[in-house]
């Protein structure tokens, strides 16, 4: 559209980012004030900022192994689905194979399962094979939300690479294996990536099954860990702010530097080109 | 060439093939396989934390292990009792219980199988080992053979207490009263099955709680969806153009969407609490709402912390989607209608609406299942309270499944969550039709 932006509009965008930021703001304020001044005032701006909160957050709960834990499990996650989903990905956009469309209905379809109805099944069956706090019995739940995701998403991706490059590379006596290997996948490579983006926020955000099969307080993943700081009897909201802003930290970089992939790959399901 | 060519076909099919099944191997088993279970387990009377129904039963099944450990004593005590007692009526009682239980467990063992098993965990047991293996510690009986073994135990059980009651030492009753109990609780090692069908169904079909946990899931979903369809639509067309700091907008866009939900779900806490909290706080100086703790202690108060928590977080979500299909959409077409004299309002009905509705509908597909799932921001804020008035359908079945161990019926709240989807999915894929699949199959 051509419409010009003028000084309304900027105005309209400082109010938008303003109201979107402001929980963070807020909770980023309160993370350095000190204790005393997080129950008695609403002022915005303390006048003795302290770190008082963040020391509080990183002694009195592992924190630093709960993003350990979450880094792990989202990472292997991440690979096991892309690994898995490219081949099938590949398969249904690419090769001559029947019933494409009801590998994609299946796909899709359990993607949309809600995860309630499957959690018991899968709490007997990590427990039955004893993976109960561990990280790789986190894993395997894991991919019942990243395998569909991620099959989903990369055969968006490979459908956009042009068939003409797979002729020629038919054409000049590759096998089908070293055309996925040589030509698809570095072409695709940008697309696996976003995808990998996706599917690790995915995995990082998970928390049913995170808290019902790793219950021990060293294998909690960190949006566990952090809903447990409440007690009781008290809640410690400084420790609560350093902890958030602590945890926020990573995921905000990660959107800084992959924005635009990840728009890319949140979109490309949802409009026909 | 021709035939080398139809090699190659083959042999692709076949790759094609191959590559898909192990996707579709891992779907089958952790998807649709506990998708399955839970509707399996939703048909039994199944609670992990009561021993006589921790399993599946579909018929009645000995627990070996506790069987064997109450039998070993039952002859012991039995001898024992006849001693002490003078009565030629208790002696015969004895005599007869005796034999009863001897010609049960006779019969019991008569089976190949569960002979070999009673060995084996007698073993263990001399060995103080516990037994872990379920195949090993359970196994199925005959259902008239274990009624009758429970009921005859169950008889002997009533008899010897009598006795006991009729005995005026008092060790020698309390005797009588131990052995009475041992053969009750070797009956109940004889466990029925715990097959119910469709019976907690009916329960459920008649339960308040899981009534008004479907509306307030249903009032959640249709409001926050709504709300987040009109805002995000809006701010799509507004910042649908060339401007300065596009990448600002997108980052501020996109952090409240990749924050974990429960790490939202406990700054709002925050921001909500009755007294340090901010939004409390303004809402109250400004007489919007009655007191600052109104937010998360009363029903109507909760309801409406949970909207705006789950509007903040998903809305920017939804407007980057419907910005996405904005920009699909030719400029040409609005150039043409300007011509043609229509004015913005026109043109939003009669071109934007339209070619924008397929984006809309994907978007409100995966908003809706998405909000009728809720389950970490309501879990973490509220716990579904004040009083389950936002206790959302699957905060529900967790409760039931984990707090009250009971899977049998957390499993029929759960395949209630999962039929309610399934007839969310397919409406609007009937309304999207094959749109949904455009662009990944050719």
């Amino acid at each position: 559209m051509n419409k010009r932006a003028g000084i309304g509009f900027y105005l309209f965008l400082v109010l938008f980012v303003f109201l979107v930021m402001f929980p963070f703001i807020w909770v980023f304020l309160t993370s350095i004030k000190p204790q005393s001044e997080i129950f008695s005032t609403f002022r915005w701006f303390t006048t003795n900022p302290s770190l008082d909160s963040y020391e509080a957050a990183l002694t009195n709960r592992p924190l630093l192994r709960y993003m350990l834990n979450s880094f792990v499990v989202s990472g292997i996650t991440t690979i096991l689905s892309l690994a898995f989903a490219s081949l099938t990905a590949y398969a249904v956009t690419r090769l001559p194979i029947k019933g494409k469309g009801l590998i994609l209905g299946i796909v899709l379809a359990s993607s949309m399962f809600p995860q309630i109805a499957i959690i018991s099944p899968m709490f007997n069956l990590v427990t039955d094979l004893g993976l109960r706090n561990s990280y790789l019995g986190l894993v395997i739940p894991y991919i019942t939300i990243s395998l569909p995701l991620s099959i989903w998403i990369l055969s968006t991706f490979f459908q956009k690479i042009p068939f003409e490059l797979e002729e020629s590379a038919k054409l000049d006596g590759a096998t089908p294996f070293q055309t996925f290997r040589k030509i698809i996948f570095p072409l695709a490579a940008p697309g696996v990536f976003t995808t990998g983006i996706l599917v690790f926020i995915a995995a990082w955000n998970e928390y049913l099954f995170a808290l019902t099969i790793n219950s021990d307080d060293v294998w909690r993943t960190v949006p566990v860990g952090i809903s447990m700081f409440q007690s009781e009897f008290s809640v410690p909201w400084g420790d609560i702010s350093a902890a958030t802003v602590i945890v926020t930290i990573p995921i905000v970089v990660l959107v800084l530097l992959f924005q635009r992939r990840i728009v890319s790959g949140l979109t490309s399901g949802s409009v026909k080109e | 060439m021709k035939k080398k060519k139809r090699g190659f076909q083959l042999s692709e099919k076949q790759l094609g093939y191959a590559m898909v099944l192990p996707s579709l191997i891992l779907v089958f088993i952790v998807v649709l396989w506990p998708v399955a279970q839970s509707f399996w387990n939703s048909m039994f009377d199944y609670r992990l934390n009561d021993p006589a129904r921790s399993q599946l039963m579909m018929n009645a099944n000995i627990d070996l292990e506790r069987y064997v450990d109450n039998h070993f004593y039952i002859d012991r005590q039995l001898d024992d009792l006849a001693t002490i007692t003078d009565s030629e009526e208790a002696k015969e009682t004895i005599a007869e219980i005796k034999h009863g239980v001897e010609s049960y467990h006779a019969t019991l063992i008569s089976d190949e199988e569960i002979k070999g098993k009673v060995e084996k965990i007698d073993e263990l047991l001399m060995n103080f080992t516990p037994i872990t293996d379920s195949e090993l510690k359970y196994s199925e009986v005959d259902n008239d053979f274990a009624a009758d073994y429970r009921g005859a135990l169950e008889s002997y059980q009533q008899s010897l207490s009598t006795i006991s009651e009729s005995i005026d030492d008092e060790a020698n009753s309390m005797k009588f009263m131990q052995t009475a109990d041992l053969l009750g609780a070797t009956g109940k090692t004889i466990l029925k099955s715990n097959f119910i069908g469709f019976a907690n169904y009916g329960k459920y079909f008649k339960d308040q709680r899981m009534w008004q946990s479907i509306g307030n899931t249903a009032f959640f979903t249709v409001i926050s969806v709504a709300l987040e369809l009109v805002i995000g639509l809006a701010i799509a067309l507004l910042i649908n153009r060339a401007f300065k700091g596009r990448g600002i907008i997108r980052a501020s866009v996109l952090i409240p969407w990749a924050i974990p939900t429960a790490v939202a779900a406990m700054m709002w806490g925050f921001l909500y609490d009755g007294q340090s909290g901010i939004v409390g706080h303004y809402l109250e100086a400004w007489n919007i709402i009655p007191n600052a703790s109104w937010l998360l202690s009363t029903s109507e108060g909760s309801m409406f912390s949970i909207i705006l928590a789950d509007v903040w977080k998903t809305t920017p979500y939804m407007a980057l989607l419907l910005l996405a299909g904005l920009q699909t959409i030719p400029q040409s077409l609005y150039e043409a209608s300007d011509v043609d004299g229509a004015n913005k309002f026109q043109q939003f009905w009669s071109i934007t609406l339209p070619l924008l509705k397929s984006s809309i509908l994907v978007a409100l597909l995966f908003r809706t299942l998405d909000a009728f799932r809720v389950f970490d921001l309501i879990y973490v804020l509220t716990g579904g309270g004040p009083a389950n008035a936002t206790e959302s359908i699957s905060v529900y079945a967790y409760k039931t499944l984990f707090a009250q161990q009971n899977f049998g019926e957390g499993s029929v709240l759960s395949v209630i969550v999962f039929l309610c989807v399934a007839i969310i999915s397919f409406i609007y894929v009937k309304f999207i039709g094959s749109d949904l699949f455009a662009g990944r199959t050719k």
